[in-house]
């Protein structure tokens, strides 16, 4: 599904019920991430060789919800999916801190 | 005429029994090692096997992936660790990139000593004390004797 340019793709929560195991929510990062590539009209290969790497695996690794988006490849990750790298930051916060995120967001983005 | 049957190469799709056990057995095979492993794809439909941590995060600690018969070994940061043709030769490397027993027994003592010499600090100081105030009352208990 294409997503208009100004529609805002952060506006999406963890649909979970309560206390989701960190397993569960980085299985949801990892679609999230998916669908962010879908709309960039990037394959896995292609958003691999912009990040730099040599296989494309470790961006199945991340979106099949087994590894994080480690930080220091979150602003370019960010870049190549054309979005704004604080708010993507913030964004895989809410799955992989949850706590975190919720007190350093939790009243304003809630 | 007798053919001698070649074992066919693995070049895409899900894992082999013979893949998998051979994963298996290199790198969740110890004893009381606790950990767990998932297969998935990726979205070409290349095999992944994920060796997962311990509960409750269970994040990811080593990839082993087969892309057009070459397996390939990475960390869960993405950190490209070995690639190779040859499955036994990437589940060494794999078994040896794995967090060890032993280096969970450095970890265990370490604590331990860190616990000894906290008692040893804090503890043993009143000890010391009460006994010296023992010392000083004895005498004193006796005289009333």
């Amino acid at each position: 599904m294409k997503r208009g340019k100004h529609q805002d793709v952060f506006t999406e929560r963890p649909a979970v019920k309560a206390a989701p195991d960190a397993k569960q929510l980085r299985k949801l990062a990892g679609d999230w991430l998916k669908q962010r590539r879908a709309d960039a009209e990037l394959s896995q290969a292609d958003l691999a060789a912009r990040l730099g790497l040599k296989y494309y695996t470790f961006i199945s690794q991340v979106e099949n919800g087994f590894s994080r988006v480690p930080i220091e490849m979150m602003g370019a990750w960010a870049r190549e999916l054309g979005l704004e790298q604080a708010a993507f930051a913030g964004h895989l916060l809410m799955y992989y801190e949850p706590e975190l995120h919720r007190l350093l967001f939790g009243a304003e983005r809630k | 005429m007798s053919v001698v049957a070649f074992e066919r190469k693995q070049n895409g799709g899900e894992w082999s029994e013979k893949e998998l056990s051979t994963l298996v057995a290199a790198l969740c095979a110890a004893p009381g090692s606790g950990r767990e492993w998932e297969a998935g794809m990726t979205e070409r439909g290349d095999a992944q096997f994920y060796l997962l941590g311990p509960l409750p995060d269970q994040v990811c600690e080593l990839c082993v992936s087969r892309i057009g018969g070459r397996y390939i070994l990475e960390d869960g940061s993405g950190r490209l660790l070995f690639e190779h043709r040859n499955l036994e030769f990437v589940a060494l490397h794999a078994k040896a990139a794995v967090p060890s027993t032993s280096w969970l027994m450095v970890r265990a003592i370490t604590l331990w000593c860190a616990i000894r010499n906290a008692i040893h600090e804090k503890v043993e100081p009143l000890l010391v004390e009460g006994e010296e105030l023992f010392v000083q009352f004895v005498p004193q208990l006796a005289a009333f004797a």
